[in-house]
This record gives structure tokens, C-alpha cells and sequence, in this order.
């Protein structure tokens, strides 16, 4: 017991997907430690607000605590600006700022916002744990994020990010398609990553609002 | 404790007015009095937060590396009790006196939860009838593994807080999950000043309102989660896998109770850092909050594998 | 007051020639203004009544307390501004908090009193405040080994303590006193003085100047575990009742 560290890795996978009216955000609820299950059933996933939800691998403190104090700012804009939430967008770039705040005591924490722009279009934004950020049009974070990331760029018929100019890599997949590529990813993941597993619950956001639902993933 | 009043006042004290004195710019903070006490604090630790070139990015060496309870110990005592002014504050970075696994589970009407009531000093036996499972609120109990004195220290604050929800007497109470969610917040605070309480904590209870259980844990760096069962330090090996395969929320008092007293036998078998001396804690909707007399299992040591042990791992050890 | 309006009572750091200081007298008159507030020491415990008038039909009944806990078995009735009664009693909430931090247990009464008394003394000190418009009675159950030392204090706007067996404050303390003076405190227990307590407040509630009033009634006794704490409400109800009943008895 000669080193104290004040970070611990709690594994976990997040995914998220984009599409034309619609985004859906991913996570298993397998929470570890080393070689351990601290628990099976528990979210990695806090819905900000009707059209924006995060979520978060890494370290758990902070996940607990970053999550706390986005929700704590997104409600406080609400009450200052008549009970209007933030947009997607707007939350992306505090969320940026939220985690470079702490560049020199970082955050562990590896986090996937998703949600809908201004004009309803599906948006992911992903992050590295110091705040730098992009938008895109899929994205995949966590343990597992090197077993599922070549799935998303094979399979989900988006427009490469490389292409100039620009085209939006938000996938032509109608809802229930991605849905459904989304479990295969997860189920996917959970055979080879002893991180990922337990169940996966998956937000999606569209026009209606917000809707969550779990599948059972192996327990090994 | 100056509630009402501009901490710059002349009333409330001599060292107050003094500081005040000192402070003759006009920047004067309300709070000045307390930014004063902390100041040297926090320059320190964000002097250990500054990570030293080169250093890992996730992981902080202390000072100095030893190994506990070794003369070196001492002399790393002296450092910290000898420490010049100004010297950078030193901060915990291994327990002394330590208590092992608390153990908990959810069942029909609430939760039960066990530990030994042993405060170890290393590998010595120093302590042998510290309660390691205390009330924290009306219907909760906290229980405790690592230092002791940490956790003394939390009960003390846990204690104040249920003093001044006596005394404002409207009625409010916290339930189990504000205890854990103060506890959580406490416990992180502490690893963000790189100042740790050494501690595992269990909250366990009952929301009077709603009947329903609860319980959770948390670690010394505010890792948290809540389940139907768990279980600090060796617990987490020895008595989760039978928790997994045992425990339903619906189970019976007596249920319970076995399974816990199985769970306990088994930890007392395989940790040395524990002694045959538990108590065990309810809390339940119907009869409140009980914690135990010190009780005893019994043991059997004529076990084959117990008294051969490396009979069937020839050329392990 | 032959000194009056000669310019000494402009401040509480000037004397009158006379050794007076005339706004610490001021402020206890804001005391002596106040609904009566009737503290009683008995045997077995310590029993504080305030005589609260009704300022209001839509005043909610119960709330804005004037008897207040600094710790769990001390009681603080507060008499004059309220606002000034509520810091006094965060102080002594403050102090109580402190000395159990430090020392592990509860607060002796006499400390606490001495305590609140230094602090309301200080007001009187200093020409950028005005003294402390509140007289406090502090009700207190000591414990050492297996006794228990039920205690009242009053601590007054100038600074002064005292130690009572009974005592009353507000507008009607002269009256309420010299009933306290009949009763045998000594011999009565928590659950009678209970009783009286109430029995005094009617009996000197004045009509005529305000009509209605709530009795805020708190004990510090063996029922409650020497913790100091509301009357029940029927226990309270009850002791209203016989309170009336004797005052009409009285009249006819």
C-alpha cells in the first residue's frame, strides 16, 4: 500500500448514433474494479434534459460528480431563462469547459452526449477526459470502444468524416434499425470485454421525447 | 459559528479583529476569516496537485514509500510531527488502526447488515470491541471497514447533523439515501484534496415514508453504487459469490440471518484480519433501527483442507 | 430617567453622569414589551411557556416559534425582537455544536448561560452596535454520573446572568412572578409545573389589550428523556383546559 491513487478504472462502454430526427445514447450498467463486479445494474446514463443525455465511462467518483454538476447548471439555466433547457449544442460546449476546467486534475471519465439540434437533426458529440470535442454522426467510448468502433464505421452507411467538402455522418438507418445494431454492437463487445456486460440500456431521443429501455446482456 | 454577523467585526473576537486590522486594503472578504485558516492548506495541496514532470498522469506516489508498521514508519511520523513551518502538509497514505469487511443485505422487512469488531494495528489484534456498524439517522445505519479514527470522525459529523435536525424539531429527518448521498460527497471531497478518509462505507436503512430499503457503498475515493447486497474490502471476494447466489429482497428474517452468519463464518475462516466477534444491524419499517450484542459462531477447524492445506496444490506453495 | 434627552443615551459606550447606560436600559425595555415568558425549575425537570399573542387571523398557528432547542436537551425562550432572540440562540447553537466537537459531551447549562451572557455583553460594548433587544432563558438538564440537575438561567440584555428556580418575563412578570412565588417548586414535578405553567399564563393574560394568544409550552423532564422537547399537544390541550377552567372557577 505504498501508492494512493485517487483515480480507480470502473470499465464500461458507451455508444451513441445519430440519426436524421432521432439519436440514440448507449451504455452497459456493469460497474468493476480490477478483476471484480462492484455491480450489475448501474446507469451510466443521466438524460440532461428533453433533448440531451450523457454518458459516461471511466472513473465512477467522477463520473457521479460530473454528471451531478451538469445537472445542477442545466437546471439553474432552465430557472434563469423561463424554463427553457439548454440546447444540445449549448450543453456540448459546457460540458467541453466543465471538463477542461480541471485540465491539471482531470476527470476520468470518457463521455458521450447525444441529443438534437436546434433544427431536430440527431447529434453526438464525443470528448477526450480534458474537454476536446467534436461533433459526429456515431461514436463509441469505454473499454469496449475498440471492439465496437469498427463495427459503427462498417456498418452504419454514414459519410466518411475524411470528405471534403463536408457531409453530415449522421447514419441514413431509420430508428429501429440503428436500435437494433446498437444491441448487436453491445452484445458484440460483452463476448470479448470483461468490462462491458450485465445489460445495456438505451435512450433514444426523438421529436416524442425521450424513451429507455434495457436488454440483457451475458454475466460473465 | 458567527452566523449573523460580517466576520470582519469587532465582536467576534480578538483574533478576528486582528486580521481584520491586517487586512487594510478594502478588499476584505466577508469570509475573510475562514480564507485565512485554509489558505496555507490549499497552497500545499495545490502544490501536490501540480503533477511533477514525467510523473504517470493517473497515479500520485506519496512522499516517500513504506511499508507499514516498519521502523521507517516511525521516523515518517517524526517527519510529519516535526515538519518545519511551511513544510508541505502530509497527508494519509496508509491506515494504522483498520477494521475489515462490512457485510449487508436487503430482505423482506429491510436490511441487515455484520461486521467483527475488530480494530486491527497492522497485523496485531489492538482493539477488540470497536463498533464498526453505527446509527447514523433515525433508520440508518453506517457501517465501516479501513481507519478507524476516519471512521470516528465521520460518525462525529453524521452525529452533528442528526443534532441539528433534532433541534430545528420540524419534523425532518434524513433517510438512507441523503446519508449516502452526503457520505459520497464527503468521501471525493476528501480524495480531491489528496487527503482520503481510508475508509469502505456502508449505508444501509429504511425510508419511513415509503417502507422501502435501501442500501449502498461507497469507497475512499467515491466509487459508489447501490445493490440488494454488499460487501467492503475481502467481503467483496468471500461473501458477494454467496450473496449472488443466496440473497432474494424477499427472504426472511431468519433467512437473512443465516446467510449472514454463513457469510461471516467464511470470512472468519479465510481473513486473519478478523475476529470471531460480530454484531449484526436491522433496520426495518416495523421495529426501527437494532444493532446486536457482540455474539460469537462456531468454528470448525478439522477441515482436511484446513489442516493439509497444500494437499491438493503440490508445488504451488 | 433625570438624564434623559441631555444627549447620554445616544450611544452605549458613553456613561451619564449618573453610571447609567441609558440604551442598555432602552433595550430591556423592548423585554419587558414582549408576550410573558415564564420559565420553571422543578424536581425532576425544567418547563418554558410563552404567552404568544395572535398577530394575525391568518397567521399560521404553530409557527414562528419563540421557544427554541441550542442542543438536545437545552431549551432557549427568547423575550423581546425576535430577530435578535434567533441570533442569540444560533450563537448558543453554535457554541453547544463546539463544545461537543471538542469535548465529546454536552455543554454544561451554567457554561452555556455564562457563554450567551458574554456574547450579549459585547453589544453593549461598542458604539457601531446597538445592544441586543432579547432576554433569554436558558433551560438546561445536566448529567453527571446517574444525576440529573434540571437548570434555568436568565440571561439579560446588559450582559447580567442569573440563576432561578422560577421566573417571568414580558409584560405581565411582576404579576407572574408572585405566582411563581406561591408554587413549591422543589417538590413539583416536570409534569405538574407543566400544568401550572399554563395555569399562570391565563391568569395574567391580559384581555384587554390583546385577545388572542397561543401558548407555546416546552419541558425538559423524565418523559422525554430529559431532552428538551414540545409538550405533546394533548398533554398541552389538557393543561390549557384545566388552566380555563380554573380562571373561570376563580371569577365566580
Amino acid at each position: 500500500m505504498s501508492t494512493w491513487s485517487p483515480y480507480d478504472m470502473n470499465g464500461g462502454t458507451c455508444v451513441a448514433v445519430a440519426g436524421a430526427d432521432y439519436c440514440i445514447v448507449a451504455a452497459d450498467t456493469r460497474l468493476s474494479t480490477g478483476f471484480s463486479i462492484l455491480t450489475r445494474e448501474h446507469t451510466k446514463v443521466v438524460t440532461l434534459s428533453d433533448a440531451c443525455v450523457l454518458a459516461s465511462a471511466g472513473f465512477e467518483g467522477d463520473r457521479k460528480q460530473l454528471h451531478k454538476v451538469l445537472g445542477m447548471r442545466q437546471q439553474v439555466f432552465a430557472h434563469n431563462h423561463g424554463g427553457k433547457p439548454m440546447s444540445c449544442p449549448a450543453m456540448a460546449q459546457m460540458l467541453s469547459n466543465t471538463l477542461y476546467f480541471k485540465r491539471f486534475f482531470p476527470y476520468y471519465t470518457f463521455n458521450l452526449l447525444g441529443g438534437l439540434d436546434k433544427s431536430g437533426k440527431g447529434a453526438v458529440y464525443t470528448y477526450d477526459a480534458i474537454g476536446s470535442y467534436e461533433r459526429t454522426g456515431y461514436a463509441c467510448q469505454g473499454s469496449g470502444q475498440a471492439l465496437i468502433m469498427p463495427v459503427l464505421d462498417n456498418q452504419l452507411k454514414s459519410a466518411s468524416p475524411l470528405l471534403y467538402p463536408p457531409v453530415s455522418s449522421a447514419t441514413p438507418l431509420t430508428e429501429a434499425q440503428a436500435v437494433d445494431l446498437v444491441k448487436d454492437c453491445f452484445a458484440t463487445a460483452g463476448e470479448r470485454d470483461i468490462y462491458t456486460g450485465d445489460a445495456v440500456e438505451i435512450v433514444v431521443i426523438n421529436r416524442n421525447g425521450v424513451r429507455r429501455e434495457t436488454m440483457p446482456l451475458k454475466l460473465d | 459559528m458567527q452566523p449573523s454577523l460580517p466576520s470582519h467585526h469587532p465582536l467576534l473576537g480578538p483574533d478576528t479583529a486582528i486580521l481584520a486590522a491586517q487586512q487594510q486594503s478594502a478588499s476584505a472578504s466577508f469570509f475573510h476569516n475562514q480564507r485565512t485558516n485554509t489558505a496555507h492548506q490549499d497552497a500545499n495541496s495545490n502544490a501536490v496537485l501540480a503533477p511533477a514532470s514525467g510523473a504517470m498522469p493517473f497515479t500520485v506516489a506519496p512522499p516517500q514509500a513504506h511499508a507499514p508498521f516498519d521502523a521507517g514508519a516511525l521516523a515518517f511520523d517524526a517527519a510529519i510531527t516535526n515538519a518545519p513551518p511551511g513544510a508541505p502538509n502530509k497527508h494519509t497514505t496508509y491506515p494504522y488502526v483498520t477494521g475489515t469487511s462490512v457485510l449487508a443485505i436487503k430482505y423482506k422487512d429491510g436490511i441487515m447488515m455484520a461486521a467483527d469488531t475488530l480494530g486491527a494495528y497492522g497485523a496485531t489484534k489492538r482493539y477488540k470491541s470497536i463498533s464498526r456498524i453505527v446509527p447514523a439517522a433515525p433508520t440508518t445505519l453506517v457501517g465501516a471497514g479501513g481507519e478507524i479514527s476516519d471512521f470516528q470522525y465521520i460518525s462525529k459529523l453524521l452525529t452533528e447533523l442528526n443534532d441539528n435536525d433534532v433541534i430545528r424539531d420540524d419534523g425532518v429527518v434524513l433517510k438512507p439515501r441523503e446519508v449516502f448521498a452526503y457520505l459520497q460527497r464527503v468521501m471525493y471531497n476528501r480524495r480531491n484534496k489528496f487527503d482520503p478518509l481510508w475508509n469502505s462505507l456502508v449505508v444501509g436503512g429504511v425510508d419511513q415514508a415509503t417502507g422501502e430499503a435501501f442500501l449502498g457503498t461507497c469507497s475512499m475515493i467515491g466509487v459508489s453504487y447501490t445493490d440488494s447486497h454488499v460487501a467492503t474490502g475481502f467481503g467483496n471476494h468471500l461473501a458477494r459469490p454467496l450473496f449472488r447466489n443466496e440473497q432474494r429482497d424477499d427472504m426472511t428474517e431468519q433467512e437473512a440471518r443465516a446467510l449472514l452468519e454463513k457469510a461471516l463464518r467464511v470470512c472468519y475462516y479465510r481473513d486473519k484480519n478478523s475476529i470471531n466477534k460480530f454484531v449484526i444491524g436491522t433496520v426495518t419499517k416495523e421495529s426501527g433501527m437494532k444493532v446486536s450484542e457482540p455474539f460469537s459462531l462456531s468454528t470448525e477447524w478439522g477441515y482436511d483442507a484446513f489442516v493439509h492445506p497444500t494437499k491438493h496444490a503440490l508445488g504451488s506453495w | 430617567m433625570s438624564s434623559v434627552g441631555a444627549g447620554y443615551d445616544l450611544s452605549s459606550t458613553t456613561f451619564s453622569p449618573d453610571g447609567r447606560v441609558f440604551q442598555v436600559e432602552y433595550a430591556q425595555k423592548a423585554v419587558d414589551n414582549s408576550g410573558t415568558v415564564l420559565g420553571l425549575r422543578v424536581r425532576d425537570g425544567v418547563v418554558l411557556a410563552i404567552e404568544k399573542p395572535v398577530i394575525s387571523k391568518l397567521a399560521v398557528p404553530g409557527a414562528n416559534r419563540r421557544i427554541l432547542s441550542a442542543d438536545r436537551s437545552v431549551g432557549m425562550a427568547g423575550a423581546g425582537l425576535a430577530a435578535d432572540c434567533r441570533m442569540v440562540v444560533n450563537r448558543a447553537r453554535g457554541e453547544c455544536q463546539n463544545y461537543k466537537h471538542f469535548y465529546g459531551s454536552a455543554m454544561p447549562t451554567e457554561v452555556l448561560a455564562e457563554r450567551i451572557a458574554s456574547y450579549v455583553h459585547l453589544f453593549t460594548l461598542y458604539w457601531s452596535v446597538r445592544p441586543c433587544g432579547a432576554s433569554t432563558l436558558v433551560a438546561g438538564c445536566d448529567q453527571s454520573g446517574g444525576e440529573r440537575t434540571p437548570q434555568l438561567y436568565l440571561v439579560e440584555p446588559n450582559g447580567v446572568v442569573q440563576r432561578f428556580y422560577g421566573t417571568a418575563l414580558g409584560k405581565a412578570r411582576q404579576s407572574a412572578k408572585s405566582e411563581i412565588e406561591k408554587l413549591d417548586l422543589s417538590s413539583m414535578s416536570a409534569k405538574e409545573a407543566v400544568k401550572a405553567a399554563a395555569k399562570i399564563i391565563y391568569q395574567v393574560h391580559d384581555e384587554s389589550k390583546d385577545k388572542q394568544f397561543e401558548l407555546e409550552m416546552t419541558w425538559i423532564a423524565p418523559e422525554t428523556d430529559y431532552e428538551h422537547r414540545r409538550v405533546p399537544a394533548d398533554m398541552l390541550a389538557e393543561a390549557e383546559a384545566e388552566a380555563k377552567a380554573a380562571i373561570e372557577a376563580m371569577d365566580e
